[in-house]
């Protein structure tokens, strides 16, 4: 049939479908809640599963207890949500295991609002639970996009043995765009037999399998880490993803935005040009590991003054987006939280006053 | 052929197929023929890209818009303005009332069906028609037998029947004329198997001029989109 209209939460749902996902555990929360309206209705069409439970801290322990039988499992939620996962998302990095998270974020702190933010940035890149641990985090900028990023997160996830995180504002959940879907997904998850307690029956080898995060030997735990460390400097080397907007010409100032965010620095971009005055922009599509070198790269081309992170939270970017430029470029901050996405004017106009 | 809707126009639909930018664009649309229009949105459901977000230019327009209370404007409550009872028993001109999608969304109609049978309408002076939005390129509604399910839960959760169809195929800005045509003959057959009329087919504006309406034997519906994200502008309703 080609092209279909969805809204970003049911085209989440169905590309889990064709990345060949078939359980799906999860707790009503606006604005997601149309991934399990969407998977409660196709889940058994395809001999699927999905289970919702009583609560956030529920379904990522059902999320855990799939994962650890090598199946691909995922789940989604909203900021206020994932908080509530964050001890098993740990869990699941620490006995690594590969499952999927999806964010759809709206405003906080604590039960904030529910239209759109960014304001997880940190908590999804940074800090999401306790122990040395990160998340491979994409953050898609439109429907298509997410589909795209969802039927990666699988393999993704399987190639790290490690949870990974589609970072998505509340626009992303919520629009409606034309999208296509890629054939489903014919790799199936690596190498399980190696660590997977999927029975031994499944199993060609004799091995017993063990899932645990619990290392009690400081000398296990150290090399345990160790491992860990070495699996997200992999990630660092081989996970960069960005796309450039009008970076081929002499712009004055750079703009380093993600997600639905950058779609409406894109027209503020366009409508400067159409004034004389030419910005660049670098929009991450994985946010962590983080494009340094492209962000830097950007910023060191001779006419550009200033760099400016724009994102829907109070400047959580910034730090990345500084380490990146190493110092040799200004870098200021404009955005909005709780729930008003900036207009395009709005944007051109906190550009402009950087620029001066 | 011209559009005309008095009474009270219901606009129902699965989940995502258009009930918005449709009653927000009827609305418009019968306002700019002289008629009273008011509207309001039963959306209980969905917190985002409701008919509250088309208010000022609605406003502008004189058309009555009925909400909830300023401050539940954001809320993801089920809040059901009283006003509404009110605006069902006494009906002046127009009266759409924009309903959440699915039987989910519609349920709140239910709850209103005293006061639709209290209507002096249901005595054959004013007309209640129940019309059920319909885009093909939406999942679950790509078949006719996914459309007459639709319609039976909507019906058995709204304790309304459905009295006619409306055709709102498109893709948003990747709509072509083709979509168009093929839109209205999907729509045609739902018509022709439940025996309903197919009440008005919708046509965003700019594509008009590449669509051959004169081969539709229903109105045409032009739409400016209100309903945009925040990168782009919606179409200005000004006339």
């Amino acid at each position: 049939m080609g092209k279909v209209l969805m809204k970003g939460n049911e085209a989440i749902g169905e590309a889990a479908i064709k990345a060949g996902c078939l359980n799906y555990f999860a707790y009503p929360i606006t604005p997601q809640s149309e991934v399990a309206e969407y998977l409660s209705r196709r889940l058994p069409e395809v001999d699927g599963v999905f289970l919702q439970g009583e609560s956030e801290v529920a379904v990522s322990y059902m999320v855990f207890g799939a994962a650890a039988c090598g199946e691909r499992v995922f789940t989604t939620s909203s900021s206020p949500g994932i908080s509530l996962m964050s001890e098993a998302i740990s869990y699941i990095a620490g006995a690594e295991c590969p499952a999927v998270f999806v964010n759809i974020m709206r405003g906080g702190p604590g039960l904030g609002g529910i239209l759109p933010s960014q304001a997880d940035y940190l908590q999804a890149t940074k800090g999401i639970g306790h122990g040395d641990f990160r998340l491979l985090v994409m953050a898609p900028a439109s429907v298509q996009e997410a589909v795209e990023m969802v039927m990666m997160a699988f393999p993704l996830a399987e190639k790290y043995r490690n949870p990974v995180m589609i970072l998505g504002d509340g626009l992303i959940g919520q629009m409606m765009e034309p999208v296509e879907f890629p054939d489903r997904l014919q790799s199936e998850p690596i190498n399980k037999d190696d660590w997977a307690t999927n029975g031994m029956a499944m199993r060609k080898s004799e091995q017993r399998n063990l899932v645990k995060s619990l290392f009690l030997d400081p000398e296990q735990l150290n090399a345990h880490n160790l491992v860990l460390k070495a699996k997200y400097e992999r990630m660092a080397r081989e996970e960069v993803k960005y796309d450039s907007y009008n970076t081929a010409v002499n712009y004055k100032a750079l703009v380093v935005s993600y997600g639905t965010m950058s779609r409406v620095c894109r027209t503020a971009i366009d409508d400067l040009k159409a004034d004389g005055f030419e910005v660049g922009m670098i929009r991450p599509q994985i946010v962590f590991p983080f494009p340094e070198s492209a962000v830097y790269d950007a910023a060191s081309k001779k006419s550009c003054k200033i760099v400016i992170c724009i994102e829907m939270s109070m400047g959580q970017m910034v730090e990345d987006v500084e380490r990146s430029v190493k110092g040799i470029r200004p870098v200021r901050w404009y955005g909005k939280c709780g729930g008003e996405v900036p207009t395009p004017e709005e944007v051109m106009d906190a550009i402009k006053a950087c620029e001066e | 052929m011209t559009l005309r809707c008095d009474g009270v126009v219901v606009i129902v639909g699965n989940y995502g197929s258009g009930k918005t930018e449709v009653s927000v664009n009827l609305a418009v649309n019968q306002r700019g023929i002289g008629q009273n229009v008011r509207i309001a949105d039963l959306d209980l459901v969905n917190p985002y890209f409701r008919t509250r977000e088309a208010k000022t230019p609605l406003a502008a327009l004189g058309i009555g818009m009925i909400l909830p209370p300023d401050q539940f404007l954001q809320a993801d409550l089920p809040i059901l303005s009283p006003s509404i009872a009110g605006l069902i028993r006494q009906p002046f001109g127009l009266t759409i009332l924009d309903v959440g999608g699915d039987d989910v969304g519609a349920t709140v109609l239910s709850s209103l069906s005293d006061s639709f049978q209290a209507n002096s309408f249901l005595e054959g002076d004013k007309e209640l028609r129940v019309f059920q939005v319909i885009n093909p390129f939406r999942p679950f509604t790509e078949t006719v037998q996914g459309c007459l399910k639709i319609r039976d839960e909507i019906e058995k959760a709204s304790r309304m029947k459905i009295t006619g169809f409306i055709g709102n195929a498109n893709l948003i800005d990747e709509t072509t004329a083709e979509h168009i045509d093929r839109g209205y003959d999907f729509v045609k057959r739902v018509s022709e198997k439940t025996r309903l009329p197919f009440e008005f087919m919708t046509v965003a504006e700019d594509l008009l001029p590449q669509v051959d309406i004169k081969q539709f034997e229903c109105p045409v519906l032009p739409i400016k989109r209100q309903l945009v994200p925040p990168w782009k502008k919606a179409v200005s309703l000004k006339r």
